[in-house]
């Protein structure tokens, strides 16, 4: 059958052009005006009645629609390895490698 | 004027409409700072890398921070970020509870806040928490941990963050925190104020419950009778951090 590539990452093109929108992209002043492509839900609008400032309340539903979205790696990341940010089986297999390169 | 809203919404276009070429971003409530700590932090330092990679934002040296100085040795700093796209493109990067080490914690504090007692905007606060056996809950962990995560950004913790001066110190919350531990996951709630039992402060106690209710019922997925006290585990509880350093007895809020 066909391939099954819906866990499959971005392409790399879309994940630097994701980088570079991201940079550039203007944050949303009035919450209540956006409007959303069909299919994806609005905040929901009593936790916004009267906000300003960019002081938007987002409910989980809303939020959980960029997860499949939102992939890029933030620029500002730092390696994640040397703050021992990574999981057990990653840990092993760098430390490995660490003590040979002799510190 | 009405043709000039509408033409400036025409020119909006969010990562829904175009996921490579969006040209705004949904600002969060708060700026928020994720911290971290394992055995594998201690004594470790960061990496050399060029500034203009990796830039550090100071911590504020107020005299909490300098108290705080000992706790915060080891905790390092992972990233700050103020838009909802920003905090998934950090989430999709990094490992979630359930893979990490033993005896690590993920802290996330509204930036200029650090993850300490110390800290101006805690000491007079505390925290709801709840322990949960590790061996029946690795499967849960991560999806909890994710929905405590959403509830602290969105500022959906506290029905009324803006009562008062509107400004964000007015939200109770500072921050959250997943901790590891070889037989349990701790997941805290930190807050701004704390109530004292007396009168005066019995509408503090209903907003704080009220964000100990949302924690248990809405994140956690729990009904509010459940009872969830037992090995290792504990009930969705409350603590002020100056009850919390006195150790022993100490008078707890239970939902």
């Amino acid at each position: 059958g066909p391939l099954d590539l819906s866990g499959a990452k971005a392409p790399a093109n879309i994940a630097a052009a994701q980088a570079t929108a991201l940079a550039t992209a203007r944050v949303i002043a009035d919450i209540n005006t956006v409007q959303y492509p069909e299919g994806v839900q609005s905040p929901r609008p009593e936790l916004n009645e009267g906000a300003k400032d960019g002081k938007f309340r987002y409910d989980r539903d809303f939020l959980l629609q960029f997860m499949s979205i939102c992939k890029e790696k933030p620029a500002m990341l730092p390696p994640l390895e040397a703050i021992g940010l990574e999981s057990a089986d990653q840990a092993g297999h760098h430390h490995m490698s660490r003590t040979s390169s002799g510190r | 004027q009405e043709v000039d809203m509408e033409a400036q919404a025409d020119g909006i276009r969010t990562v829904f409409n175009d996921p490579s070429n969006f040209n705004v971003k949904h600002p969060l409530f708060s700026p928020w700072t994720l911290w971290f700590d394992s055995p594998a932090t201690k004594g470790r330092n960061m990496p050399q890398t060029p500034v203009s990679a990796f830039p550090q934002t100071p911590i504020p040296q107020t005299p909490g921070v300098q108290a705080a100085q000992g706790w915060m040795e080891d905790i390092k700093r992972v990233i700050s970020f103020d838009s909802v796209e920003e905090f998934w493109g950090l989430y999709n990067n990094i490992i979630p509870p359930s893979q990490l080490p033993q005896k690590a914690n993920y802290y996330l504090f509204k930036e200029g806040i650090i993850p300490a007692w110390e800290d101006e905007a805690n000491k007079h606060g505390g925290k709801w928490s709840i322990q949960l056996p590790k061996d029946k809950n690795r499967g849960n962990v991560d999806k909890m941990w994710m929905y405590t995560m959403l509830a602290a950004i969105g500022e959906t913790f506290d029905p009324s963050p803006t009562l008062g001066d509107g400004s964000a110190a007015a939200s109770l919350i500072t921050g959250v925190i997943v901790s590891t531990r070889p037989q349990f996951y701790r997941i805290s709630i930190w807050t701004r104020l704390a109530p004292s039992g007396s009168d005066e402060d019995a509408a503090l106690r209903e907003r704080i419950e009220g964000v100990g209710r949302h924690f248990k019922t809405s994140v956690l997925g729990y009904p509010e009778s459940a009872r969830l006290a037992g090995p290792l585990a504990t009930e969705v509880e409350f603590l002020s951090h100056k009850d919390s350093e006195k150790k022993g007895k100490a008078k707890k809020i239970i939902v």
